[in-house]
């Protein structure tokens, strides 16, 4: 992961790529599942939104703290989580990262890579995320935190919390609000007074900045500029990349509620062949192989592993 | 969980005599001297020292990065506290009313009780909320309860209701030791009482371990925060009639020191539990279900609660102490129970 891409600019769209193109065949083999196999849980499917996830996250450090969404695994993939325990944490398997105790994809964590997990209540992690950044802040540790929402998150009141108190004591915080049209079945038109999540930044003292989600390294830049601008020390940006929800809420979701053309299968302005197009047939292509095969390893492995033991459901209630 | 009550409450050649406010002052203080990675945020915490005083002092020693003060988001101050234990802090931060537990309770009761479980025991949150709580003469419905029942109710919080300046102390001290979450509930009526507190440093009461504030032989009393005094005037008031009251104070509710009230209850056969909150559903109904689980043929007498009324606390002072039980109530009570 890099900050400042420099000459190294077609290297990072290469991983870019990678990451996206891993995570675009890991949502088609989840889909596969959840369709034939049924699935006890609930798949948001993030396809169709792997760019932004993927280009957002490559902008941050390492031991930079990352608060992701429900919408998919392309946040934490590119943070670094291994795909098995991710597909684990999915499909309730005792090598998941949580051990066992997942089940859809609310919940993965990874300690080591600062992947904090993700609270079941939206907008939880506006007030979690701010903290974190309060507590680097005070450790003066120069990490910044990455908190993914949705356009629906942004309604909550949490978000008012966060982001007054973040800007009056200019926290190393950066918001990415992924908004996609839609909150289950709530048009973002519909409940939103202004036309843009961003447009209510100014309110709170911080930059507000709209991206084309589905242009990965847009959304890299406006990141990294946001992160250097938090760990310079002058308080966080809101950040909005405009999206597509190109499948249900969940996956089975038959959305009676959408009236607009229900996009299904064709992904307009796809992350995947826009990042593609600047790499040659033949890397792409050895590329595509490999992430095919990596995401079927991890998947077989996943679905050989056993489920948690009942015993799980007496752990970690207490440190 | 130790079962040996520890009792305190007299004067020991090292103690002072210090209220339950600076007692809490000096734990934080104390704490934060220790170790750097405890810090404090609320609402008029610094400049002003806390609404109640608590705090008073120490932006000024810690500076005002370690003694926080917020806008007015208790949502942010308990969500962001759980945040920063995550990034590897020890906040010890302050609700100015335990009644606001309510306007941050997704944060309280998903964040900070479930984040560690749900997330495969990859995180600790060394959390402590301190919760001024309980009746203090026209606050206000929305600003007396006293809710640690709830707190109790759901898993993953470590609950605290000390009733003494010595147990408040050792007790918030054991609090940002603890690697859990603490709910610490500090009796809002009991600030200004004063007694005997060990000069040490190392004055850590415990989690899970009962005081026993009062040995006696005919009736056990359990009771906690500013009841506890209020059970032992009663008991003052019935020894000389010839009922022999022990009165123990639990300390913490979670964990909850059973043992040694159903110890006490094998001794006494009579159990009483006075609490300020509400009847219905309140720790009472918990401590008497397990102790006639654990020692239904002990018993001689049904288990009885001295209660808080089942309503809303009116801000008329008057009418609000009629609502939470007196020592004459707990005298008469603890009379006919003593008679069955
Ligand atoms: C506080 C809270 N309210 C409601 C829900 C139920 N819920 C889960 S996802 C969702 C829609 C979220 O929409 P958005 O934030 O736009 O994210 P998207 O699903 O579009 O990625 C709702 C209503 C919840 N999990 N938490
Ligand atoms: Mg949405």
């Amino acid at each position: 992961m890099t900050n400042d891409p420099g000459p190294d600019r077609e290297q990072l769209e290469r991983e870019v790529y990678r990451k996206v193109v891993t995570i675009r065949f890991a949502e088609l083999r989840i889909r596969d599942h959840v369709e034939k196999e049924g699935f006890g849980g609930f798949w948001h499917p993030g396809i169709g939104q792997e760019g932004l996830q993927v280009g957002a996250v490559s902008a941050m450090q390492d031991d930079d703290y990352l608060y992701y969404a429900h919408r998919g695994l392309g946040y934490a993939f590119a943070k670094g989580m291994p795909l098995e325990p991710l597909f684990g944490d999915l499909l309730g398997r005792a090598s998941g990262s949580t051990r066992g105790k997942g089940g859809g994809t609310v919940h993965f964590a990874d300690a080591s890579r600062h992947v904090l997990g993700q609270g079941g209540t939206l907008g939880s992690s506006f007030v979690m995320g701010a903290g974190t950044a309060a507590a680097s802040q005070l450790l003066g540790d120069g990490r910044v935190t990455v908190v993914f929402f949705g356009d629906g998150a942004s309604g909550r009141g949490t978000w008012h919390e966060a982001a007054l108190q973040a800007s009056v004591w200019k926290l190393p915080v950066v918001w990415i609000c992924e908004n996609n049209g839609w909150a289950l079945s709530a048009r973002f038109t519909e409940q939103s007074p202004t036309e843009h999540v961003a447009d209510r930044a100014p309110a709170y003292g911080m930059p507000g900045v709209i991206v084309d989600g589905q242009d990965a390294m847009a959304v890299h830049d406006a990141t990294a500029e946001a992160i250097d601008r938090a760990r310079r020390g002058e308080g966080p940006t809101l950040i909005e990349a405009k999206t597509l929800r190109i499948r249900g809420h969940y996956e089975g979701d038959r959305q009676p509620y959408r009236d607009d053309p229900v996009l299904g299968d064709e992904i307009p302005n796809d992350p995947v062949h826009r990042l593609g197009e600047s790499i040659p047939d033949d890397v792409r292509r050895g590329i595509d192989a490999e992430a095919r095969t990596q995401v079927e390893q991890a998947f077989d492995a996943a679905l050989a592993a056993p489920r948690a033991d009942r015993s799980v459901i007496f752990e970690d209630v207490w440190a | 969980m130790t079962t040996t009550p520890v009792t305190t409450g007299t004067t020991g050649a090292t103690d002072r005599v210090i209220g339950y406010s600076r007692a809490i002052n000096e734990a934080l203080a104390e704490e934060m001297r220790r170790d750097e990675r405890v810090w404090m945020m609320g609402q008029d915490i610094g400049r002003l020292g806390g609404v109640f005083g608590l705090t008073r002092g120490l932006q000024e020693e810690f500076g005002p990065m370690r003694v926080r003060d917020t806008a007015i988001n208790e949502t942010f101050i308990v969500g962001g506290a759980a945040g920063a234990a995550l990034a590897g802090t020890i906040p010890v931060v302050e609700l100015q009313f335990a009644d606001f537990l309510f306007t941050a309770a997704d944060e309280i009761f998903h964040k900070l009780a479930k984040w560690r479980y749900m997330h495969g025991g990859q995180f600790t949150l060394p959390v402590v909320v301190r919760l001024p709580s309980g009746v203090v003469g026209g606050a206000g419905a929305e600003h007396s309860q006293s809710l640690e029942t709830i707190a109790m109710h759901v898993p993953g919080l470590k609950v605290a209701v000390p009733a003494t300046p010595s147990d408040a102390k050792g007790l918030l001290k054991a609090a940002i030791r603890d690697p859990d979450p603490v709910l610490f509930f500090e009796h809002k009526g009991l600030y200004r009482v004063k007694g005997p507190v060990p000069e040490s440093d190392e004055h850590v009461v415990p989690f899970g371990s009962a005081r026993v504030a009062r040995a006696g032989n005919d009736l056990t009393v359990v009771a906690t925060g500013l009841m506890v005094d209020r059970a032992l005037a009663a008991a003052e008031q019935l020894a000389p009639q010839g009922i022999d009251v022990e009165v123990i104070d639990p300390r913490t509710l979670v964990p909850l020191d059973i043992d040694t009230i159903v110890a006490s209850v094998e001794r006494t056969h009579r159990l009483m539990v006075v609490h300020e909150a509400s009847r219905t559903a309140g720790f009472g109904a918990e401590i008497a279900t397990q102790v006639q689980e654990r020692a239904f043929f002990s018993l001689d007498a049904p288990v009885w609660r001295v209660c808080g009324t089942d309503t809303p606390l009116p801000q008329d002072p008057e009418l609000e102490q009629a609502c939470i039980p007196s020592t004459d109530e707990i005298v008469a009570a603890a009379r006919a129970l003593a008679a069955i």
